[in-house]
């Protein structure tokens, strides 16, 4: 009781300690006045009086400082005293301080950098109640991952036992239109229950009701951004329409803020479960589901799977699924650049380890050079511990200024990486320094003291004053421990800035090899424009084109036209799906036939198509026709499309090279018949006229893909999103201006948006870029601190060897023996750690596999280039402070002890 | 100064100024240690301003409080007094301490007849 008591009083003292100061003097004071009065009462003289009061207080110092002691904790106040003798020591070498403060920073602001981003994308849980089990559903197809068609989905929703709610959704880019205005828009069809399922409800209106849902009714729930932008947050948002590909659409509910799921989308309209595809193989849906609450993603796998393995049986070929995959939404969402930030996590701290062994040194340098003073104050009766004490708060200060000044990077460095437009990084408004982040600074702050600060100040402590004060050093140089150390140091620094380069360097010289392929198509600074035209749904199979086919069609006619006037401009020509677009463009089944009647409707379709020597998948692609001619993709047989195409005559089509071989190998495509029906639901059958050259369109590097080219005259229902690739003479912002007006005086309702080619191609590199970006950053940063170390370590020698040297110069030797002898010192830590480095790194490259391409994880000339330029920097490093020692006068060496 | 004069027994000060507060009722600082020098009749050494940690601790323990206030010459004083825990305090020492003395008597008794 007491004791908390007092524990109390000395804590609340802490808060008043200046006016308890006060207080004390003020009360010594009146003591002294009174105890003079009392003496002058005995008959003493003024200054007698004085004196003997005084004398009677006894020391008027100590008795403050036993006060002090006892008003609050010592050890506060022994703190205190070691910040502000370390603060004096560092401001006499502030060279050191800076050295080690910046160095420090560096690398725990890089490490939390990375840190926080990974934070912001896996740490923090997703806005949905419940998120942890969403889950993301996929079906496995037996190529790989891909979309549900609908009956499977149908099928897995109703059979499972594992969740309480599944969903089907499908996004897609479309224009749209309140009563004033035209904008682009992203708007998702959901299944029944997908809100229910997401466990998020409209802020404002209402959701869906069941029977909207399964007659998909014109209705639709907004983002909140939507009713912000679009609507202008009105409160009777129900009486504005919208109208998204000809269908009038009535507001009913907006969702709350924050809510993004699927990412970007603007309106969510139900999709009637009845009018979707029958084809199993018609991949199309994303699904989302919410696990039961006795149930986990492992469980719920079993489950599906085993409900694939029924499906494929009752189905046989027309079912392609084979399995299915149960991931935890965040994981979904943040799937791609999961492998970036393992790298680049371990990077930073690879970074932070380097900047560490620095500082290390040193600490450790600094340590030798007051050892002296250590000694002495050993010997004077200093505790082992208090010797210590100065070398770990002399750390910790040094520290946590390095990492406030990391912070300060930091923060500067997350808003750079936000900034930089070639990252897709998921969750971005979730990324920022939050309590987690600074925790973990001051965690990671914390180890690196330990690692930095323990050596010194345990060697400082533990030394026999005898031994130091005895032997001077400058006499006998380092001990032989002492340099171990430091070498041993300096060597894994080096061998860690190895790993570093070469990861580097192993990912640029794929992003390098990426730029050199040859895609098929041009890459330069071509520009391409992007519409998005209404369009009309799918629905059923048909043999003629609709109103709004016919309008798309001629739509883009008058648009290409327009663009060829604009003066300067040659080739114009564009297709529905264009290279490197994510998510990739749509595939599926055709038919070889013999007639051209012979498939004219969906049973005819089931029917052939039962036999199975007739079918193959291939892309399908609606391009223009002079789409080829300005992609420069080359027509190989045959011809293109041409005037002869119009909607009214036979249906032609081109196919790629690799389809042709994958086809008719040894035989001639041309003329043959094939039906695409599935695709587009027009039944028509097309001739092929000609084979084009392959292309990469999936993404630089990777297999070409066989692929089915309509015309877009002929087959427009696909054609509502389509891209036009042209070249004209100016410079390219005259040339958009232009191509914009061409698109506002033909339909100002219609969004266009510009690219160049070469965007094109940066944008999909943008991942690997990323990755270089931060890893070539980071290894150059640590190749200046490695460097920085060996200069360090090799000056340090010099001097503390500068006696010997002079003996040695005195002797005889000449500059150079001098610069050999140190630049040794240098040398063999550089050959170690360079070894060491290339064996590291040739184990741990796995963990960049993912982004290379044409080089092997031990690439030889990635090894070598790195290891010279190591050894070239160490080794230039050790030999200016080796030079600068070998010009020293010998005789002034010697004198200086 | 008068060379059989005592050092303050260790851990005794606290004591002998809870026992001065409580015969003589609040006092302030340079009061409490002219009575304790007076009361030991000027045997003790009393270095006066060891006085004021002491005050300050017995403060912390809750035993005596203290608040400003004004001399009998007119000066600005902290004046102590002594808490009722103060008080209760008291008696446990006087009690502890007298059982001690009583000891230690015992003991030298024996020492001074050797039998």
């Amino acid at each position: 009781m007491t004791r908390l008591r007092i524990l109390l009083f000395r804590l609340w003292s802490l808060v008043r300690a200046r006016q308890m100061d006060r207080e004390i003097d003020d009360e010594i004071t009146s003591h002294l006045a009174e105890a003079t009065d009392a003496y002058i009462q005995q008959g003493l003289s003024p200054e007698e009086a004085r004196l003997a009061a005084l004398r009677g207080f006894g020391g008027i110092t100590q008795a403050k400082e036993v006060y002090r002691h006892v008003r609050s904790f010592m050890w506060l106040d022994d703190l205190a005293r070691d910040l502000r003798h370390t603060v004096r020591a560092l401001r006499r070498s502030p060279g050191f301080a800076l050295v080690t403060i910046v160095t420090l920073a560096l690398g725990l602001g890089a490490t939390t950098v990375i840190f926080s981003v990974v934070n912001g994308i896996f740490l923090r849980p997703l806005p949905y109640p419940g998120a942890d089990r969403l889950m993301q559903v996929q079906p496995m197809l037996a190529r790989g991952s891909g979309l549900f068609s609908y009956p499977d989905f149908a099928d897995v929703q109703e059979q499972n036992r594992t969740f309480a709610g599944l969903a089907a959704y499908t996004s897609r880019k479309t224009s749209a239109a309140t009563v004033d205005q035209a904008f682009r828009a992203t708007s998702t069809q959901v299944s029944p229950g997908f809100l229910s399922v997401m466990g998020v409800a409209p802020a404002f209106g209402r959701g869906f009701s069941a029977d909207e849902e399964q007659t998909g009714e014109s209705v639709a729930v907004v983002s909140y951004g939507y009713w912000q932008d679009r609507l202008a947050a009105r409160s009777d948002f129900t009486s504005q329409g919208v109208r998204v590909n000809d269908r009038i659409y009535t507001v009913i509910g907006v969702m709350p803020r924050g809510y993004d799921f699927p990412a970007g989308t603007d309106l969510w309209t139900p999709l009637a479960p009845r009018t979707q595809s029958r084809t199993r193989t018609a991949h199309g849906f994303q699904v989302v589901g919410r696990l039961r609450s006795d149930s986990s993603a492992a469980v719920a796998q079993q489950d599906l799977k085993s409900i694939a393995t029924r499906l494929k049986q009752q189905y046989g070929d027309d079912e392609d699924m084979v399995d299915a995959s149960v991931r935890p939404m965040i994981e979904q969402l943040a799937g791609n650049v999961r492998a970036a930030l393992t790298v680049l996590l371990g990077a930073s701290v690879a970074l932070l380890l380097v900047a560490c062994v620095n500082v290390a040194n040193l600490m450790l340098a600094r340590a030798l050079s007051l050892d002296r003073e250590s000694a002495l104050r050993l010997a004077l009766g200093a505790g082992p511990w208090s010797v210590a004490r100065r070398f770990m708060t002399e750390t910790l200060v040094l520290t946590m200024a390095g990492a406030g000044l990391g912070l300060a990077i930091a923060f500067g460095g997350i808003a750079a990486l936000l900034a930089q437009s070639t990252t897709q990084l998921p969750r971005t408004d979730e990324i920022g320094l939050d309590v987690r982040v600074l925790l973990f600074l001051l965690a990671v702050s914390m180890i690196a003291a330990s690692v930095v600060g323990v050596f010194p100040a345990f060697r400082a402590a533990r030394r026999d004053p005898r031994d130091a004060l005895a032997d001077s050093q400058r006499i006998q140089g380092p001990s032989a421990t002492t340099r171990r150390f430091s070498g041993g140091f300096v060597m894994a620094q080096i061998s860690l800035t190895v790993v570093l380069l070469v990861g580097a360097g192993l990912v640029g010289r794929s992003v390098l090899k990426l730029l050199d392929e040859d895609p098929g198509y041009r890459t330069d600074d071509a520009l391409v424009m992007d519409i998005w035209l209404p369009a009309e749904e799918l629905s059923g199979a048909s043999t003629e084109l609709s109103a709004g086919d016919a309008h798309v069609a001629t739509y883009l006619d008058r648009l290409m036209g327009g663009l060829r006037r604009i003066p300067g401009v040659e080739r114009v020509g564009g297709i529905n799906h264009f290279p490197l677009q994510w998510p990739p463009g749509a595939n599926g089944s055709y038919i070889l036939i013999n007639r051209p009647d012979e498939v004219a409707n969906w049973d005819d379709w089931e029917r052939v198509g039962s036999d199975r020597s007739r079918t193959g998948k291939a892309q399908f692609r609606v391009a223009s026709s002079e789409y080829f001619a300005a992609m420069r993709i080359p027509l190989i047989r045959g011809r293109m499309f041409d005037a002869r195409d119009t909607p009214d005559a036979p249906h032609v089509a081109l196919v790629s090279a690799s389809l042709a071989e994958e086809r008719w190998p040894g035989q001639d495509p041309l003329g043959r018949l094939v039906q695409f029906g599935g695709m587009d639901g027009d039944y028509r059958a097309f001739t092929i006229v000609g084979i084009v050259g392959d292309i990469q369109e999936l993404g630089l590097g990777r297999t070409p893909q066989p692929t089915f080219y309509a015309d877009e005259r002929q087959r427009p229902r696909r054609a509502n999103e389509f891209h036009v690739v042209f070249q004209g003479g100016g410079d390219g912002a005259t040339l958009t201006a232009a191509a914009r007006g061409v698109a506002r005086d033909l339909d100002p309702t219609i969004p266009v948006a510009f690219r160049t080619l070469r965007t094109v191609v940066s944008a999909w590199i943008g991942d690997r870029q990323f990755v270089l970006v931060l890893l070539t950053l980071f290894g150059v940063v640590a190749l200046v601190l490695a460097a920085t170390g060996v200069y360090g370590v090799v000056s340090y020698m010099a001097a503390r060897r500068m006696p010997e040297i002079g003996v040695r110069v005195a002797l005889g030797a000449r500059g150079r023996d001098v610069v050999r002898l140190l630049v040794r010192e240098g040398a063999v830590c550089t050959v170690g750690g360079v070894t060491i480095g290339l064996i590291v790194a040739s184990l741990s490259t796995r963990a960049v596999a993912s982004w290379l391409f044409g080089v092997g994880g031990t690439d030889p000339t990635t090894f070598a280039v790195v290891a010279v330029a190591m050894s070239a920097v160490a080794l230039a490093a050790s030999w200016v402070p080796a030079y600068r020692t070998s010009c020293t006068d010998a005789m002034e060496a010697l004198r200086q002890d | 100064m008068t060379p059989d004069k005592h050092d303050v027994l260790y851990g005794t000060l606290g004591l002998m100024v809870i026992k001065t507060l409580e015969a003589l009722g609040p006092l302030h600082g340079y009061l409490i240690a002219r009575r304790i020098e007076q009361i030991s009749g000027n045997q003790l050494s009393l270095n006066q301003g060891t006085l004021y940690p002491a005050l300050l601790k017995l403060q912390q323990s809750g035993w005596i409080s203290s608040k400003w206030g004004t001399s009998e010459s007119g000066r600005r004083v902290r004046i102590y007094t002594l808490t009722s825990a103060g008080r209760k305090q008291l008696q446990k020492e006087e009690a502890q301490w007298q059982r001690a003395t009583s000891i230690v008597e015992r003991f030298l008794k024996i020492s001074e007849n050797p039998s």
